[in-house]
């Protein structure tokens, strides 16, 4: 049989970063070492059986070849919980699951666009991509970025920062959509621009629109709700253009933007 | 560890003519085909897999969101999304055939005549171990649920099917009707070989800030551990009823949930919502059972089934 993708992780380091993160850092060096920028796990925040499910959480970093860093957001009942997990813990984990991000093409500049807390691929991208990559961060005001120590990753990993925020608290006041609209048009603008994009289901919408407006090529990495990460329970899956559905946990979560079909959820606010 | 001299309970059964390794199954829609789960579960250590529902054509399924999270449990309406019986015959039941382990597929229509044409197509085909016919699932409109709560329309469907394949064939019921055991005694009476049950109750949970339904589809079907009572209970009903042999399920997460069905009258179990919280749930089980038995003193599995002691 090949590698088990069960692990048994053992909390090295779990605390509150900031803007209202956390920081989950778990040794699981199996995993660790085999995944890739765009990769999730499935994580189960205790053994009782209320909640009774996994969640799936989108790798930011591998911390020498052994740890994979994870930033969460408190959003309900699951993520509650888990701020309670001590250092030392041991916590079941199944990864690495999905497909990573397609590498960028040589020469080519990637845009980084990250809303609200959808900024943890992202990171982990920019480790193995970033010299070129421009990060577009945008959320509705600046204690909404991502925390302190992701952005001080971020700096070290890519050219170019571009805030928004839409109260304009920090950087362009607006959509981190309208950024990278201005962005596109400009006389700054690089060669080859390909976009990478992770956030809330109307920012991925729009950026799509703006992508295909500029004819760039745009890869979003999709967040659902799912119990298995598996591909089994076809809980997560996602309406195509071309008809029928497929599992964001097994054929994603990173889709070419043009294969999904955004339907009537465009018509929403876009919001970074 | 059990000493060399000591004998190894013995966890086979036979079930509906189908002869089981041991009594532990995957519920069918929790497993997938079987392939998604051989990195992480030895199929061979399996009593047998029971494959996610098939259809005579593919179907899409239903709009998301499809899955929603309830107090140990989960409300589902997939739409029984699949690829379709030629694609099932082509790509996924040759890898499957590849382990020594039962096989049985689920199959349903929406209509009699679907049922009966996708029954046909297993018949004779290598490495099947017998059907599943669903007539309970609770999120398709025209099908599925409609035979399973409908005496009559159990009856002849069950009864068109039996005379479809030679194949053994295992009605899995509902529980969304007052008395499972009318339902249980239709598919004997149609002439099935087993029963399956339970399937998931029919649920629904509301966005009371959106004032939305959780599901697009309004209502799902619930299953885990908040369900098992239900089940265990109507096992212990059916199995009182007739004396086909039952395949309990519902929420079973640990071997100790396992043997509530058996003693309740199960000859078999199916592990459903556990396979997604502990891919290792159907082996966790299966080897929990041998441990009790051998800590009981108990030399085979059968002697413990429908022993509840109720006087």
């Amino acid at each position: 049989m090949p590698p088990s993708k069960l692990h048994r992780a053992t909390v090295l380091h779990h605390r509150p970063a900031g803007r209202g993160f956390y920081r989950l850092v778990l040794q699981a060096p199996a995993l660790a070492s085999v995944s890739v920028p765009g990769q999730f796990v499935m994580l189960r925040v205790s053994e009782n059986l209320d909640p009774l499910l996994a969640r799936p959480f989108g790798i930011s970093s591998i911390i020498a070849k052994r740890s994979l860093e994870l930033y969460y957001r408190v959003v309900g009942r699951g993520t509650t919980l888990l701020t309670a997990v001590e250092k030392g813990s041991i916590l079941s984990v199944t990864g690495p699951l999905g497909n990573g991000f397609p590498a960028p093409a040589k020469g080519a500049t990637p845009l980084l666009i990250a809303g609200g807390s959808g900024f943890p691929p992202l990171l982990y991208f920019a480790a193995w991509y970033g010299k070129q990559s421009r990060l577009f961060a945008g959320s509705r005001d600046k204690e909404c970025l991502p925390p302190m120590s992701a952005m001080k990753d971020f700096r070290s990993r890519v050219k170019a920062i571009h805030y928004a925020t839409e109260d304009g608290s920090r950087g362009t006041c607006g959509f981190v959509t309208d950024s990278l609209g201005e962005y596109l048009s400009g006389q700054a603008r690089d060669g080859r621009p390909v976009i990478y994009a992770c956030g809330p289901h109307a920012m991925l919408a729009a950026v799509s629109r703006i992508a295909a407006d500029h004819a760039v090529p745009c890869y979003v990495s999709l967040e659902e709700r799912m119990a298995c990460g598996l591909g089994v329970c076809m809980g997560c899956s996602v309406a195509m253009k071309a008809g029928g559905y497929k599992r964001v946990c097994k054929e994603g979560p990173v889709f070419d933007s043009r294969e999904i079909e955004w339907g009537e959820r465009l018509t929403l606010k876009v919001g970074g | 560890m059990a000493t060399k001299t000591k004998k190894q309970p013995d966890l086979s059964v036979e079930l509906a003519g189908i002869r089981l390794k041991n009594p532990v199954l995957t519920a069918s829609g929790t497993f997938g085909y079987g392939e998604e789960y051989a990195d992480i579960v030895d199929l061979n250590r399996l009593g047998g897999v029971i494959v996610k529902g098939i259809s005579l054509k593919p179907i899409n399924g239903n709009p998301p969101p499809r899955i929603w999270e309830t107090p140990a449990g989960m409300l589902n309406a997939i739409g029984l999304e699949n690829p379709g019986v030629d694609v099932f015959l082509r790509d996924k039941l040759p890898i499957l055939r590849n382990y020594d382990t039962a096989l049985i597929v689920n199959i349903f229509g929406y209509s009699l005549e679907e049922y009966v044409g996708v029954a046909e197509r297993f018949d004779g085909v290598p490495g099947v171990s017998g059907l599943e016919v669903n007539i309970s699932c609770p999120n398709v409109k025209a099908g599925g649920i409609v035979f399973g709560t409908n005496l009559k329309a159990a009856f002849e469907l069950l009864s068109a099917v039996r005379k479809a394949t030679k194949l053994p064939i295992i009605a899995k019921l509902s529980p969304n009707v007052t008395d499972i055991t009318e339902f249980a005694k239709a598919a004997r009476d149609a002439g099935c070989d087993g029963l399956s049950l339970i399937n998931t109750l029919l649920g629904m949970a509301i966005d009371v800030r959106s004032r939305r339904p959780r599901l697009a589809n309004c209502t799902g079907g619930l299953s885990g551990p908040a369900i098992r009572p239900v089940a265990v209970r109507m096992v212990w009903q059916a199995a009182k009823a007739v004396s086909l042999p039952i395949i309990g399920m519902g929420g079973i997460m640990t071997a100790e949930d396992a043997l509530e069905f058996i003693l309740a009258g199960a000859s078999a179990v199916a592990v459903g919502t556990a396979n997604f919280v502990n891919p290792r749930a159907t082996v966790d089980v299966a080897e929990g059972i041998g441990a009790f038995l051998e800590q009981q003193g108990i030399g085979s599995v059968r002697e413990l089934v429908g022993q509840v002691r109720t006087e």
